[in-house]
């Protein structure tokens, strides 16, 4: 079985974020650049898939982005993946043009499964995998909590607004990964050990032979108010009027 | 601008999201010229259909392709209709079936979409939109190139459309056969109407602390809280050591580490260890009879006063007043 | 602008900065704590805070001892549970360690301590969890434990506030002001505040804190992870489970919300330069990469004497900063180029344990100029002027030796010891 599992390179959200103060992007100069964490756990899926099918099957690790993108690649070849392959591209991308060039690498390795992230936790998007599914015309499977491998087939629970949803997917197929998936691992010796000497492929993207097409235009960005009110109240009244206010408009 | 709204539905009504969705639509129509129209997708859909025309005209695609909610049908039949009606602008309600389907028909669409809309404006003949970046520290301010555009928009920026006070025409949609091909198969869904979400997914989250004498008390209080504005339990460190709260409920430095929209803490003092847990949580909400906890130190809204006396209170005065996430 | 007067301006809210405020408004002193951040929320917050009683060291052991008793008063104040009294359980799984333990059994015995051999067979059912085949010897101290930071943290900040401590938060000292030779205050963003006294318990920033009074304190900041491991039904974990250390492994661990917490002290920390972070620095958010090599030797040990843990076991990283000083030892008190400037840190690991009585020994050396304890061992000057320890360079090279080798040295405790060992 071969698994593609496309990763995007973010800050660490765990750190403060904030817009620049001219508005053009996020200060992210303090910032450490992880693997997606959605993406994380798509890959440790992949991994876990494989070591459980324990024959040649393998787990691709796809990053597009700028030269040093390696470094997370080289992270996520510890974490177990098989080999990994880089798209050199100093262009900012959308969703759509990061799907475009995916379509591309999937058409080349010609993967059974690819697993993704719902979402990056940079621009929240949850777009991605779907953009993907529909350029390749494959089955999905969004939000994925669960993934039981069948013969030629895959059956996925769906974390959904409404319960757990149960899909079953002939393959090849596209699934998106959820929270509650798995908890991806901390790599181990031997894991950072091997990844060095494990392929790790860099093709720049005229390679693929894709124009890109942008399609979002970011005017701006800006922080969003995070000061705490820090207000007393005198009652449950209050209280409820608060929660009225918020968690009522949140809904 | 014309402009189709996915009503999102529970087999009889139009979800309250889908209303803001139309709502989001109606005020872009207001501001740049053209007209809604409710996209109704399903398979016998009648009072759906008769629920939405309150609102606006409403498109039906009826079939029983359409029974169960699978990306890939109702994609091709969202681009298909979007295609065929020439609509330049596709709304839909910010929810998993949204999130699932939308974009899918949106690749088929040409790929300008913009996700989770809070705020729009047209400003010199283009649509604006902010959208929420990094769970929400940062808004972009985005304009989408190319035709149509899609988007999701965020429940909580819109408040839902109000009925027009006329009844709207329906229209059914005979579209080709192969629209409705379908290569998945549905096996089900797992409700879970009667068990909590879990703290890392859930908008509402309430937690209790060493106020909380036994396991009983805490589920009367926390859980009840919890299940009265629809959202999850959780716990500090100490409830978890002592036994009065299962392991998997504690937030903290070393349980789970969350940023619901809502976290209320209840008789938690706010060592560090918690606050680790939850201090990126958008609103946070402290009931607590020490005025000093440390808590009060990173609430928006802080109570001082017995959680034992202070909860049941707040339980019925928000059961009475129908607060919560579901509608 | 403000400017306010104290007896005493203490820099940091952690442990050592809050124990020591809360001893000298016990006294009576009026307090300002001025933290940089928020409360316990450095090392402090980071801190799994075993407590190991029987050091190498007597007086190291009595100050240990004594601490106890400053907890249970605290505890009893707060009404919450800051010691666990787990017991603690160290063992040996080569000839050297075994005679480590021997010594240390010996050196317990004759100061009346309770400290036992413990069989491997024993062990084994005390701590069904942990591998024991290799184990040649062990020693249980059933009144070892660990202290509960947060617990710690409330306890001193509930008594402190009681009698008067001020606490002012996200408020770094940017300046210390003194005149000939004298300390008088310090300076904030908002303004001065003036005291004859000020407490450097900086933590990992204490020496960037002694540098604004052009005083060298031989601390650096080294980086440190455990583990905690999520609740396994097949691996449960009593929360009075012992604590044990096994050396040989640089392992220590002990219960932790039905998980367990395993650190290292790792042969190769991360160094930290504190003046390279962010003026608003969070601890908190601190981060172990995925691949990172601190904890991938941390899985490789903990395997070692867990073989459940693994890298696929779910379990939660933290990581955070520790203040190593060349000998392990904590720099308490003035040293001569500036009266009235104190420092309280360095504490190598072991802060959240020594803070109860470090507190009372800074009360003491503040308000009355000696303390009760023998304070050699711990004196801030024992390096003042020391060729080879007063440039930056020489100072974190000494740390870092000091912290890569901090278990593995072998201790030569003795029924006579004085000395660190």
């Amino acid at each position: 079985m071969k698994i593609l599992v496309p990763t995007k390179r973010v800050p660490d959200t765990d750190q403060k974020i904030t817009a620049t103060a001219d508005g053009s992007g996020v200060a992210s100069d303090h910032l450490p650049f992880v693997v997606n964490p959605f993406d994380a756990i798509a890959l440790e899926e992949g991994v876990r898939i494989v070591e459980k099918l324990g024959d040649d099957s393998e787990v691709i690790a796809v990053g597009i982005g700028e030269a040093d993108y390696v470094h997370q690649l080289r992270t996520a070849l510890a974490m177990g993946a098989t080999r990994a392959i880089c798209v050199e591209c100093d262009q900012p991308l959308d969703p759509w043009n990061v799907a475009r060039l995916l379509k591309e690498i999937v058409l080349r390795e010609q993967p059974d499964l690819v697993l993704m992230g719902k979402q990056a936790v940079d621009d929240d998007a949850n777009q991605t995998g779907q953009f993907l599914a529909a350029l390749l015309d494959w089955p999905q499977a969004t939000f994925a909590s669960r993934i039981e491998l069948l013969a030629g087939e895959i059956r996925v629970d769906r974390e959904t607004d409404h319960g757990i949803e149960t899909l079953r997917l002939p393959l090849p197929a596209v699934v998106t990964t959820d929270l509650r998936l798995n908890e991806p691992r901390y790599a181990s010796m031997a894991g950072i050990m091997k990844a060095k000497k494990k392929p790790l492929d860099v093709i720049p993207v005229a390679e693929l032979g894709i124009a890109l097409e942008p399609r979002v235009e970011v005017l701006r960005y800006h922080s969003s108010e995070t000061v705490r009110r820090g207000e007393r109240l005198r009652s449950v009244d209050e209280l409820v009027e608060r929660l009225r206010q918020d968690v009522g408009a949140q809904a | 601008m014309r402009i189709v709204v996915v009503a999102e539905h529970d087999g009889t009504a139009v979800r309250g999201a889908s209303l803001s969705a139309l709502a989001f639509a109606q005020s872009v129509a207001a501001a740049a010229g053209g007209d809604v129209t409710w996209l109704v997708l399903g398979h016998q859909v009648d009072s759906v259909a008769q629920d939405a025309a309150r609102f606006a005209p409403v498109l039906v695609v009826d079939s029983p392709a359409l029974e169960n909610p699978i990306a890939e049908p109702f994609a091709r039949v969202i681009s298909t209709v979007v295609k065929e009606r020439g609509f330049e602008l596709v709304a839909a309600a910010s929810s998993t079936f949204a999130k699932d389907i939308v974009p899918r028909a949106a690749a088929q669409l040409g790929g300008a979409m913009a996700s989770d809309v809070v705020r729009h404006e047209l400003v010199d003949g283009r649509l604006q939109l902010d959208t929420p970046r990094y769970a929400g520290a940062v808004t972009a301010t985005v304009v989408l190139q190319g035709s149509p555009q899609i988007v999701t928009v965020r429940g909580s920026a819109y408040a839902a459309a109000q009925p027009s006070g006329e009844t709207h025409g329906v229209e059914r949609l005979e579209l080709d056969s192969a629209v409705f091909n379908c290569r998945g198969s549905y096996e089900g869904l797992k409700s879970k109407q009667n068990a909590r979400p879990d703290v890392t997914e859930a908008r509402v989250v309430v937690s209790g602390g060493r106020a909380f004498k036994n396991a009983e008390d805490f589920e009367q209080h926390v859980g009840g809280l919890a299940d009265a504005l629809g959202g999850a339990a959780g716990s500090s460190r100490a409830l978890v050591d002592a036994g009065i709260a299962p392991n998997e409920l504690q937030v903290g430095q070393t349980g789970k580490i969350i940023a619901p929209e809502v976290y209320i803490a209840l008789g938690i003092s706010g060592a560090v260890q918690h606050l680790a847990g939850m201090k990126n949580s958008r609103t946070i909400v402290a009931v607590n009879s020490d005025p000093e906890a440390p808590i009060f130190d990173v609430a928006d809204y802080g109570l001082v006063g017995d959680v034992y006396k202070i909860t049941p209170e707040l339980i019925e005065k928000l059961e009475s007043h129908a607060v919560g996430l579901s509608r | 602008m403000t400017t306010q007067s104290a007896d005493v301006i203490i820099i940091g809210a952690g442990v050592a900065g809050l124990s020591t405020a809360m001893q000298l408004a016990l006294r009576g002193a009026s307090v300002i704590v001025l933290e940089r951040e928020r409360i316990g929320n450095g090392s402090t917050g980071r801190a799994a805070g075993l407590l190991g009683q029987l050091r190498g060291n007597v007086e190291h052991t009595r100050m240990l001892i004594d601490g106890i008793e400053i907890v249970r008063q605290l505890e009893k104040t707060t009404g919450t549970e800051i010691f666990v009294q787990t017991g603690s359980l160290r063992v040996a799984e080569t000839p050297e360690r075994a005679a480590e333990i021997a010594s240390l059994v010996a050196m317990g015995k004759s100061i009346g301590f309770d400290i036992e051999h413990l069989p491997a067979s024993e062990v084994a059912k005390k701590l069904p969890y942990m591998r024991t085949d290799d184990l040649l010897d062990a020693c249980y101290c059933p009144t070892d434990g660990h202290l509960q930071p947060a617990e710690l943290v409330s306890g001193y900040l509930k008594v402190g506030k009681d009698c008067g401590v001020q606490y002012k938060t996200n408020s770094p000292v940017i300046e210390i002001l003194h005149s000939g030779g004298r300390v008088q205050g310090v300076r904030t963003a908002e303004g001065e505040y003036h005291a004859p006294k000020v407490v450097n318990a900086g933590g990992p920033w204490s020496y960037l804190n002694a540098e604004l009074a052009n005083a060298t304190l031989p601390t650096a900041a080294i980086g440190h992870y455990y583990l905690t491991t999520r609740p396994d039904p097949n691996h449960p974990v009593d929360r009075m489970s012992p604590a044990i250390r096994d050396r040989e492994l640089r392992l220590y661990t002990r219960p932790e919300s039905g998980g367990l917490i395993v650190g290292i002290y790792d042969a190769e920390p991360d160094q930290y330069n504190m003046r390279k972070l962010p003026v608003d620095f969070d601890m908190s958010r601190m981060k172990a990469a995925r691949d990172s090599i601190q904890v991938a030797r941390l899985l490789e040990a903990a395997n070692a004497r867990f073989p459940w843990i693994d890298e696929r076991t779910p379990m939660t990283i933290t990581t955070g900063i520790m203040t190593f000083t060349p000998d392990a030892r904590p720099f308490c008190g003035e040293m001569p180029d500036l009266e009235g400037l104190y420092h309280c840190a360095g504490f190598s690991g072991h802060g959240i344990v020594q803070s109860p009585t470090i507190g009372l020994i800074m009360s003491q050396l503040i308000l009355d100029g000696q303390s009760s304890y023998d304070c050699e061992s711990i004196e801030a000057d024992r390096y003042f002027e020391l060729p080879g320890y007063m440039t930056r360079t020489d100072i974190e090279q000494l740390c870092f030796d000091m912290a890569g080798s901090y278990y593995t040295k072998i201790e030569k405790a003795t029924p006579v010891a004085s000395g660190h060992a």
